[in-house]
């Protein structure tokens, strides 16, 4: 019985080492908390999450992508290969990919001139971006329809002042 | 023929001139509106033909209103031409607004007119959100409000719309661009206009290159040139990402931004100077010279500081976070390479006090920079000097003192008080700012940085400029940059025009 009883505390506490160990390696930071913790995070591995935003800026081996994640906006470092898991960056007809990247954070790097950069070491994509519907409200057109039809009432009417006023 | 009847002819004036201002800021929304087209960014398209349409209608309603003016152009005065600037400045601004509006990247009417005076005034300040998700006609919106701004808009709406532009100086002035390249001012607003033309084409299209280098697609490239030079040559500071140039992570192109943003904080009398074959004004203006001893001055000061911290560990990583910031608040340009609350956390309060002090002096007179302007630090200097000289010579000799800009000009009592008066003027200013944020607050330091960068058209922010501040900053630091950019007389002007009418209904 007792035997029983610690191999089934032995097998609780691993679980719990085990899915605790797995919870902080996933633990993200938000890119604001960096910013605001940059002396203490320096150096640090981090991992964070945010969407793909502009475009990829290929850099030799390497290239920048800058994700934001709603609090802050920052370039993470990436090699080529990581370059082509993402499809879609965003912009305004565009919803990016939502990565997510585990790396080193650097408040000041050595390499790119001072940056506050992340060095990835992985990337995943958590969820696909997609391009996002446009559609205009018909209140907005007819609202531009009648202004316009009124400021070339107007043009006419100014027209017609003018020549008599200079008349 | 004077066919003005009546005590209110000046409100014909002032409708008839602001009419034509806000007709010629309707007809340079076609740019976006062509862009949306081009782009097929619908909802932006119809928010441009709408704002475009109230725009015309106001315009036009304001010259019919004042169409007696056509007849009666000698009644303009210097008043007209302060409560012109002044007024149009205000109606643009809720004018201009309405794209932001109705795009949805704004939480309130607020926030929309603080972008456009933050444009207009060539501040740089953002209170818009999700800039990354932003359509590029707006942005280039954006960019445009900034860069016209920058240049002058009431003089590009009245030269290029009205034929005759006898008393358009009036007008010029009233901008806070008081000079003369040539003889009629139509002429120097075309040269002004063909200086800034002539730069557009050369930064964008090294931008263009260089953004191609760094990575950018080419028709990005030629989208960020575009904005970026806007923002560079009219001393703004918008950029259409919302890492500002920490988005290129480049020392190229942040070294192309330096080279423009000073082109841009320098006096476009000292550029038409240059451009004529007289090279040696760069060295001899006053302006030139205070504007390199204070900067270098500066950037030595806070790269001593900044290595005493230990956050930046070689020359370039000092040059591209710190003399980049200096000279960026210096000019008045604001373009950020660190994060804002990295100011406040890094830079320490001798860091901040460096930079607040750079805000405020500012980039030189008619320019697109704000701030006091190297000029009126070059005269207040220089009265010093010849104070102390004053007192030191023999009683018997009377010495005429005098400094160069463009040309040799005496140092007159009446220049060194106008220019001392400005100053106090931007020193108030810039107080209640740093009232206004200790009150709701703030650290002193923190209130006193972005008071200074509002008050000198900067726009560094050190964090407190967010669509969460207080309504009241917002407002107040509105009218901060208003004030600044028109440099004080103009609006004065308009609220002694408002209070002498309402006297004169008052009395009637």
């Amino acid at each position: 019985m007792l035997d029983k009883i610690i191999k089934a505390l032995l097998l609780t506490v691993s679980l719990l080492f085990c899915l605790n160990g797995s919870v902080l390696a996933a633990d993200v930071v938000d890119l604001n908390q960096l910013v605001e913790n940059a002396e203490i995070m320096d150096g640090q591995t981090v991992t964070v999450s945010g969407e793909a935003i502009g475009e990829a800026m290929e850099r030799g081996d390497h290239a920048w992508v800058n994700i934001n994640d709603g609090t802050n906006a920052m370039g993470i470092w990436m090699p080529l290969d990581d370059i082509q898991s993402i499809k879609v960056f965003g912009d305004y007809k565009h919803l990016g990919d939502q990565l997510q990247v585990t790396g080193v954070f650097n408040q000041a790097c050595v390499e790119h001139g001072g940056d506050v950069d992340v060095h990835s070491d992985s990337i995943t994509v958590v969820a696909a971006g997609y391009a996002t519907a446009e559609s205009v409200p018909a209140l907005k057109i007819v609202i531009g329809l009648v202004l316009v039809c009124l400021a070339s009432v107007l043009g006419l009417i100014y027209l017609k002042v003018i020549k008599k006023s200079d008349g | 023929m004077n066919t003005f009847n009546g005590r209110f002819y000046s409100i014909l004036i002032i409708s008839y001139y602001t009419g034509f201002v806000v007709l010629g800021i309707a007809l340079l929304m076609v740019l976006p509106i062509l862009t949306a087209v081009g782009l097929q960014e619908w909802n932006p398209f119809w928010d441009f033909i709408i704002t475009m349409a109230i725009s015309v209608i106001l315009g036009l309603l304001l010259i019919i209103i004042g169409k007696q003016t056509r007849h009666n152009k000698s009644f303009v005065q210097w008043k007209h031409g302060f409560v012109v600037a002044s007024l149009s400045w205000i109606i643009l601004m809720f004018l201009c607004a309405i794209p932001y509006l109705l795009s949805g990247h704004v939480n309130s009417i607020l926030d929309a007119c603080f972008d456009v005076m933050s444009g207009f005034t060539t501040t740089g300040m953002v209170l818009t959100q999700d800039l990354d998700h932003i359509s590029l006609s707006l942005n280039l919106w954006r960019h445009m409000l900034t860069f016209i701004g920058g240049q002058g808009m009431i003089v590009l709406a009245l030269t290029f719309l009205l034929k005759e532009t006898g008393g358009a100086y009036i007008f010029y002035v009233g901008e806070a661009k008081d000079i003369d390249l040539v003889p009629n001012v139509k002429g120097t607003a075309r040269i002004i206009w063909k200086i800034s033309m002539v730069y557009l084409l050369i930064g964008t299209a090294a931008l263009w290159i260089d953004g191609m280098t760094i990575g950018l697609n080419p028709l990005s490239a030629f989208f960020n040139g575009l904005f970026i030079f806007a923002s560079s040559w009219s001393t703004g500071g918008f950029a259409p990402y919302t890492q500002n140039m920490m988005y290129y992570h480049s020392f190229s192109y942040e070294n192309l931004t330096i080279i423009f943003f000073i082109l841009g904080s320098l006096n476009f009398g000292l550029h038409y100077a240059i451009l004529s074959g007289n090279k040696k004004e760069l060295l001899k203006n006053i302006e030139t010279q205070s504007f390199f001893i204070t900067s270098f001055l500066a950037s030595v000061l806070a790269v001593m500081w900044l290595a005493r911290t230990g956050v930046y560990h070689d020359a370039i990583a000092m040059f591209r976070r710190v003399v980049y910031n200096v000279l960026s608040a210096h000019t008045t340009t604001g373009f950020g390479s660190v994060y804002a609350r990295q100011f406040a956390l890094e830079w320490g309060d001798f860091g901040i006090l460096i930079l607040v002090i750079v805000m405020l002096i500012g980039g030189s007179a008619c320019s697109t920079a704000g701030g006091f302007k190297g000029l009126r630090i070059g005269i207040i200097f220089n009265s010093i000097l010849a104070d102390v000289k004053r007192l030191l010579a023999s009683e018997r000799n009377v010495k005429v003192f005098r400094f160069h800009h463009i040309k040799d000009q005496i140092l007159a009592d009446g220049l060194v008080k106008a220019s001392a008066l400005i100053i106090i003027c931007y020193l108030i200013t810039f107080a209640i700012g740093t009232l206004i944020g200790t009150f709701y607050g703030y650290p002193l330091a923190s209130a006193a940085f972005e008071a200074a960068s509002i008050t000198g058209n900067v726009g560094l922010s050190i964090g407190i400029t967010v669509p969460g501040m207080p309504a009241v900053m917002k407002i107040y630091y509105i009218i901060a940059m208003y004030l600044g950019r028109l440099e004080f007389l103009s609006v004065f002007a308009l609220i002694g025009f408002i209070i002498g009418g309402i006297k004169k209904c008052w009395t009637k």
